[in-house]
């Protein structure tokens, strides 16, 4: 099974004074939709890049089973300028994987966009085509930062469903700052605080819903409070 | 584009004249010293065809070397994008190299290989290649995060597709550092050529000066004025040419 153990974390910017993480630990068990939450400025997506290999911190690490690499995604990255959608996905997608990337398209709200270039999408259809490049890769798990971001809350929700059930294989670490949104469909949630703050790491469960019909409003309401006074 | 760089280069010329005859008026100068309008004109009658055919040969050469100093820029650029030894060995000699002045080791170029056309092609190109090589080694050495993130994590970025991706993000700087340099090719052949040939502008200026022909100067001056106009223009024009056709295709 997938696990994710983030053992005795410790993390400062050298440009700054105070440390960012000291000695957190966490982890994240078997494949589902989880997330990492907390308020700006706290260190989600530091520790994001931490979990995915991009920056080393100053003590602990990362221990991973049945994972060799971590993909990170933003919503700061671009495709190449030369590209359109359609030619950057086949040249980065085996050839098998190209009428997927269709049918994501059209399931994102995005078909259109095939022969555009990244820089005619508005933000919401480039954070989308983005997602999808990264959907297609065989990697076990995906950390999401604010990936979904700028895209509406109804196509959101749509998203997120689609890759619960198409990919249950897969891991999905989802940095959002959206209460409902985590709450509603996320399964370990990982609030990180501010340093000053003890404990710095809490964990909760979210409702980890897969339909619309199995949501049940008073538990969501229940976790959003808790998620909410646990920042 | 055109008329744009020939009424600037215009402009440019016309006050300098301008300033010569303030400079003569003011110092009662002789026509010996500064000549008169009338002057510059006969001169230009009589000298514009020996001129023209060695401002073509001049502009010739500032060409090849222009090209070839791209040429040299962009191959130390990649190559000193490596990050071992060999990369910081070629950059630090390319850097030292031009610690000197080009002037100063010009003699031991045209002592070495005479004054024909392979010194001057030289000189040209070690004047102009410098700021191509810092244009090309910042390029190549600068990551651009967000479009190569993507390729780091799946592993899929090569050398060939990294250099792609910087080249095309700074496409504007580059094609600027190159119009920008195309003016230091010039000036590179036109010393070159002042120092030791016995064809090209820069030779017709050196024999001018032997003679004390303000005139033959200015008439030199007025064609390599033009020439660099016209070749800057040109470059812009296939800039401009490249930036469209990629964003169409």
């Amino acid at each position: 099974m997938i696990s994710i153990n983030c053992n005795n974390i410790s993390f400062s910017y050298g440009h700054k004074p105070s440390i960012l993480f000291d000695g957190i630990s966490f982890t994240y068990n078997g494949p589902g939709f989880h997330s990492l939450f907390g308020e700006s400025g706290v260190g989600k997506s530091t520790m994001a890049k931490i979990i995915s290999g991009m920056i080393v911190p100053h003590k602990g690490g990362i221990d991973c089973q049945k994972v060799t690499n971590i993909m990170y995604s933003t919503n700061q990255e671009r495709f190449p300028g030369w590209q359109t959608i359609a030619s950057h996905y086949n040249s980065v997608l085996p050839v098998h994987k190209h009428d997927l990337w269709k049918s994501m398209m059209s399931d994102f709200g995005i078909d259109h966009c095939h022969h555009s270039r990244f820089d005619q999408l508005s933000l919401g259809q480039q954070n989308r085509v983005n997602l999808i490049r990264y959907l297609l890769q065989d990697e076990p798990v995906l950390i999401m930062d604010e990936s979904l971001a700028n895209v509406d809350e109804h196509m959101r929700e749509k998203i997120i469903l689609l890759i619960k059930n198409q990919f249950p294989e897969k891991c999905f670490i989802y940095i959002s700052h959206h209460v409902r949104e985590v709450c509603k469909f996320c399964d370990q949630i990982v609030v990180l605080r501010h340093p000053k703050k003890k404990p710095q790491v809490i964990s909760m469960k979210g409702q980890n819903i897969r339909d619309e019909t199995s949501l049940d409003l008073s538990t969501l309401q229940k976790n959003m409070l808790d998620l909410v006074h646990a920042t | 584009m055109l008329h744009n760089r020939i009424i600037q280069f215009l402009v440019l010329f016309i006050s300098g004249l301008v300033f010569l005859s303030g400079i003569k008026w003011g110092f009662r100068l002789s026509d010996y010293v500064i000549p008169s309008l009338n002057d510059i004109i006969t001169t230009a009658k009589n000298v514009y065809i020996p001129y023209s055919r060695d401002m073509l040969e001049t502009i010739i050469i500032a060409i090849a070397g222009h090209m070839i100093s791209i040429c040299m820029a962009c191959s130390i650029g990649i190559i000193g994008r490596l990050t071992h030894w060999i990369g910081d060995l070629i950059k630090a000699g390319a850097y030292h190299v031009q610690a000197y002045p080009v002037v100063a080791i010009a003699p031991i170029i045209f002592i070495l290989f005479g004054d024909g056309l392979f010194p001057r092609l030289l000189i040209t190109a070690m004047i102009c290649y410098f700021p191509l090589l810092l244009t090309f080694v910042g390029i190549f050495t600068e990551p651009v995060e967000n479009v190569e993130h993507f390729y780091k994590s799946t592993q899929m970025l090569n050398r060939i597709l990294e250099i792609k991706i910087r080249a095309f993000e700074h496409l504007q700087k580059i094609l600027t550092v190159i119009e920008g340099s195309a003016t230091l090719a010039m000036v590179g052949t036109i010393v070159a050529e002042f120092l030791s040939a016995e064809s090209g502008i820069g030779y017709r200026i050196s024999i001018a000066l032997s003679q004390s022909d303000m005139a033959k100067v200015l008439v030199a001056l007025f064609m390599i004025g033009l020439s660099t106009a016209l070749y800057l223009t040109f470059l812009e024009k296939i800039g401009s040419t490249i930036q469209k056709r990629l964003s169409k295709s």
